[in-house]
């Protein structure tokens, strides 16, 4: 794993859009409104804490002072019974599987370091989620059949990178077009841009 | 509304935009040379009078018409291609070039040399543009594919730079053999005639890309191909033919050409966004300048009708 | 989500009452609507607005029939209500849980549903191809699954129908099976990520082609070109997508149909004949019966079971048209795996719609010796959303960290390849009941499917074969993934009652003025995405019904 995000498109930012038609009245309130994190109303003070531990492990922002929030969102989410279309058979609903799940991630934890997971060191706390993808559970009952790689997979990473990339610092960093309409593109060839997107990538392989 | 106030701080500069700049440039300064060739022209005393010396004037402002259809064209088509390749400056200047050259009066001087020799260049560019465009689209994925065809480098329009050129050249032969007014009549009428059907052949391709959506787009395709057939026709049977439906057919190209820009402004201008989407609209929707190339044939046609009819050899 | 969003007039309050419906060219506007009163019994209620239902109460209301549609969905007008924002834009999916079982559980949702007036072509990519004639006749022609109650030569004619309708923009020239008329509008320019998918052929040395797509490549009515904004599976704000919203449905309207929309349609009534009188639906905080002739269901493979299901009564225990237990079941769906790669120039696939060039040779070519499954596959050329393939990298690898954030730092120049592979007819694969209830009370869905061997013959196989085009084309780093999308069956038609629900007319066996319009109608999958032809079968229905009622023998 690598020490530090890259960057390929440094200095990029879509919000240099937002006075342009690339951005329409409906999107600009979206955005707006996602701009400051709703209260939290779901998670009680336990599981938010391995929650904000969980969104740290999962998308590390060391180069930001002020990183993207990820962990209000999915709270209001859940606040909001937001579902996805689906219920697996073998799973709670995901209010419910959430909670489970983050105090199964706690209980690894302290099994293995007797110390609750937001309280690990960033390595301490990889290794753990790594250990439970593969199945390597040393709590199992915590997890009272809670399918530990697909709550891990599906429901936390899947809803985590959902609102990391709907942010527009995570459309910059990757160079995304970010919101287009009315304006869409005009060049859609290989290595070809407009110049309302992204320069070129700083790639150090090219 | 403002823009919200979580901002990355950019803690580079910015990378390279595609260069856009010089390309802005080279049309800045196309304009001010066609520009600067046409206030000079109305400045200067206009001494022709008769049928023959009104004819090569027509004919060369059919040609400077033209050649601003090329300039303005090419400029957007090639910012659309983001000028990748330094040749793509080529066109709009010679473009600007031949327009200067087409406003100059045809004559023996170091001037007139010059205008001479810049047609010969368009005609060249023309021509070898072409073969760049047919590059262009013969290495994609598909090769002389449709998609390529409506897609890729647009096939005929570097053509149309070699029509400004030829126009040019066959007025300075019209100038140079004031005597043969009716045989070069002749010819400038096949010529034109063939111009027109070649300048449809490109109509026809982009208006079926656009699926003839509009029955208007029907028009630039029937009424110049029956312009040119005539003309042709004219040209191969010169006595006793009856000019005036040629004549009428050539005036309707010359006013399709002022229709069509209408039109296509009016398109651009219910694309996605509109005018205020105009970066996006003024490249994709259909191209403005384009249509006024057709009222710079209708000219050159009209002025070769005027010789055909209104001159006779002299031995 | 709460915080922020588009206003939510439309999924809070009906928009269709009053005598008019929402202009869906305009920001704001309306347009006049015919409506009936409850206790007028109309000669058709449609319960689904979809490539099935917004088909047919077009051709019946123009017929002259009196037509009530529902949706449980709101009635958008994308220029003003569809954000550029993946989050925002999950609102046109069907987001209340199924529940999934079986050995390999569905997701189901954004890949499969439609929650809204034009059902999921709000915010379907707009791949319209049509079936190999053969697979009308897989079991008699090929040797697998069934043959549809219908000859290929009268769907022939119903795709060219159905390609006028939604102005499709394809290529000149088709490479593969028999001759089609030219498609109406010409096709688009391919992007970077399909140019991918053509020099991989191109290497192979198997055909490819533009996409045939449903967004126009020049203007239609007040439907402006498309402007590539690549957002086309959360919703075109620009009305270029030829969506059932901006093509069938003005035309229903037009027509004198009445649209219902947020009408969640929970049973079908019954009368003592046997005979279905109405529908029961749930709109503006209460129940409400519409009487009717007829009644149509057109909620897809999911909901169209579940209503007759939910509509048992003393009569029909096991629900409607179900004596011969074939609701809920050969419910298929498309394999959708995908090979990804990371290429050296820039593909920047988030510009223009998804798929713009696809390959159909698997549906085509016999004879390959490769060749170890029934069925086919196309595939097309991708072009995910940020948070679309977030899901997908972390599903398929499991990577977080600093590691997520440098593969998705990548995004610019990744390509992929994905497959819609035909899945066989299984009769376990299927909808029932759940115990869950809803927010209306009423029992949840249970989907529980599972491959079959030929089903995981036929995904390895297009596996390796995307994997060996996007090498030739440049590719590296290779990613392969496993998704599925799109539904089929669920409800089929066929020539017999003990194997079916319904005839070739989409008339249930069991009871005559009952009848089911939409992709739970289809005997077998086929390796093409469904919209096109559930549109062209909905219009030979609507064809056949209206002929029907000529003759006096609805």
């Amino acid at each position: 794993m690598t020490e530090r995000f890259s960057a390929p498109y440094r200095g990029y930012d879509v919000l240099d859009k937002w006075d342009t038609p690339s951005f329409n009245d409906q999107t600009r309130r979206v955005l707006r409104g996602r701009m400051d994190p709703p209260p939290r109303r779901f998670f009680s003070d336990t599981e938010w804490r391995v929650l904000l531990a969980l969104c740290a492990r999962a998308m590390p922002q060391p180069e930001r002072t002020d990183p993207v929030a990820m962990a209000p969102f999915i709270d209001a989410d859940l606040h909001a019974g937001r579902g996805t279309g689906t219920r697996r058979a073998d799973m709670p609903e995901p209010g419910a599987a959430w909670r489970r799940g983050l105090a199964a991630l706690d209980a690894e934890a302290v099994a293995r370091h007797g110390r609750g997971f937001a309280d690990l060191d960033a390595a301490a706390a990889n290794a753990i989620l790594r250990a439970v993808d593969s199945g390597d559970l040393a709590d199992p009952a915590a997890w009272d059949g809670l399918p530990a790689q697909r709550f891990l997979r599906e429901t936390a990473l899947k809803h985590i990178v959902s609102i990391y990339y709907s942010q527009p610092q995570g459309m910059s960093e990757i160079g995304y077009g970010g919101p287009a309409s009315p304006r869409g593109y005009v060049r859609l060839g290989t290595d070809r841009i407009d110049p309302w997107e992204a320069p070129h990538g700083q790639w150090p392989d090219r | 509304m403002r823009a919200p106030s979580h901002r990355e701080v950019p803690t580079a500069p910015r990378t390279r935009r595609p260069h856009t700049g010089l390309g802005r440039v080279v049309v800045g300064l196309g304009i001010a040379l066609a520009g600067a060739a046409l206030a000079g022209r109305a400045m200067r005393p206009r001494p022709e009078t008769g049928v023959h010396q009104k004819s090569i004037r027509r004919t060369r402002d059919g040609a400077a018409i033209l050649g601003a259809s090329v300039l303005f064209d090419s400029a957007l088509e090639h910012l659309r291609g983001g000028f990748e390749n330094r040749a793509m400056y080529v066109a709009p200047t010679m473009a600007a070039v031949s327009v200067a050259a087409s406003l100059a009066e045809p004559g023996s001087g170091g001037r007139e040399r010059g205008a001479r020799l810049a047609h010969i260049v368009s005609l060249a560019t023309g021509v070898i543009g072409t073969g760049f465009h047919l590059y262009n689209i013969t290495k994609r994925p598909g090769g002389i594919s449709w998609n390529n065809l409506f897609y890729a480098a647009p096939i005929g329009a570097p053509g149309a730079l070699a029509v400004a050129g030829a126009l040019g050249m066959s007025t300075e032969v019209l100038a140079a053999q004031p005597r043969n007014g009716r045989r070069n009549g002749r010819a400038l009428a096949g010529l034109t005639g063939a111009f027109l059907l070649g300048e449809t052949a490109e109509v026809a391709l982009l208006h079926f890309r656009g699926a003839f959506h509009n029955p208007a787009m029907y028009l630039p395709v029937t009424v110049p191909t029956a312009a040119g057939i005539a003309l042709i026709s004219l040209a191969l049977h010169p006595d006793g033919r009856d000019d005036r439906v040629a004549r009428a057919l050539l005036g309707t190209v010359g006013a399709l050409g002022l229709l069509g820009t209408a039109f296509h402004i009016y398109g651009v201008g219910r694309n996605m966004g509109g005018w205020s989407n105009w970066r996006q609209n003024a490249l994709v929707g259909p191209p403005t300048p384009a249509p006024i190339s057709f009222t710079g044939l209708g000219l050159a046609g009209l002025a070769a009708v005027d010789l055909l009819q209104g001159t006779e050899d002299r031995r | 989500m709460s915080a922020g969003a588009v206003s939510h007039v439309a999924e809070d309050r009906p928009r269709a009452t009053g005598g008019r419906a929402p202009d869906v060219f305009s920001r704001s506007g309306w347009v006049p609507m015919r409506e009936h009163a409850l206790g007028d019994e109309v000669d058709f209620a449609i319960v689904g607005s979809g490539c099935g239902g917004a088909v047919l109460a077009t051709k019946l209301a123009e017929a002259g029939h009196s037509v009530v549609m529902f949706d449980a969905g709101p009635f958008w007008r994308p220029l003003s209500d569809f954000a550029s924002d993946e989050r925002e834009q999950d609102k046109l999916y069907w987001l209340d849980p199924r529940v999934s079982d079986g050995d390999d559980p569905l997701e189901l949702g954004a890949n499969n549903s439609g929650r809204n007036v034009g059902g999921s072509t709000t915010h379907f990519q707009m791949v319209s191809l049509r079936f190999r004639p053969d697979w009308f006749k897989s079991r008699s022609k090929l040797g697998y699954a069934v043959d549809w109650p219908v000859d290929w030569h009268e769907m022939w004619h119903y795709y060219a129908e159905a390609e006028r309708a939604m102005a499709i923009s394809g290529p000149i020239s088709y490479p593969w099976g028999p001759k089609r008329g030219r498609y109406p509008y010409r096709e688009h320019e391919v992007n970077a990520a399909g140019l991918v998918l053509a020099r991989g052929a191109e290497a192979l040395g198997v055909a490819w082609a533009p996409t045939p797509l449903a967004t126009v490549s020049a203007p239609r009515g007040k439907s402006p070109p498309c402007v590539y904004r690549g957002m086309c599976k959360i919703g075109c704000s620009t009305n270029a997508k030829q969506s059932m919203l901006v093509t069938y449905i003005p035309r229903a309207l037009a027509a004198g149909a009445e649209i219902r929309d947020l009408a969640m349609v929970g049973r079908i009534d019954t009368g003592p004949d046997g005979r279905v009188t109405g529908v029961e639906f749930h709109r503006d905080g209460g129940w409400h019966v519409q009487r009717a002739r007829n009644v149509v269901v057109a909620g897809y493979s999911i909901e169209t079971p579940r209503l007759l299901l939910n509509s048992a009564c003393g009569r029909y225990p096991n629900g409607l048209a179900n004596g011969s237990d074939q609701v809920g079941r050969y419910l298929m769906v498309h394999s959708n795996h995908a090979v990804w790669a990371e290429m050296d120039e820039e593909i920047r696939w988030y510009k223009g719609p998804p798929s713009m060039a696809c390959c159909e040779h698997w549906n085509y070519d016999d004879d390959d010796p490769s060749r170890d499954f029934h069925g086919g596959y196309s595939f097309m050329s991708q072009g995910p959303l940020p948070g679309d393939f977030a899901g997908t990298l972390v599903t398929a690898t499991g990577a977080f960290g600093l590691d997520l954030r440098e593969r998705m730092a990548r995004y610019n120049r990744m390509a992929g390849l994905k497959i819609v592979g035909e899945t066989m007819p299984q009769a376990d694969n299927r909808v029932t009941l759940s115990d869950e209830k809803d927010g209306f009370g009423l029992p949840r869905a249970r989907i529980t499917f599972g491959y079959c061997d030929n089903d995981r013959r036929l995904y390895r196989h297009s596996l390796r074969f995307m994997s060996r085009m996007l090498q030739a084309a440049g590719g590296h780093d290779l990613l392969e993934t496993s998704s599925t999308a799109h539904l089929m069956g669920g409800c089929r038609m066929g020539s017999d009652p003990e194997t079916s629900v319904t005839d070739a007319n989409g008339r249930s066996w069991e009871i005559p003025n009952l009848w089911i319009c939409d992709g739970s109608l289809m005997p077998t999958a086929g390796g093409v995405n469904p919209a096109l032809t559930i549109v062209a079968n909905a219009a030979r229905i609507g064809d056949r019904i209206v002929a029907m009622g000529r003759k006096g023998t609805i």
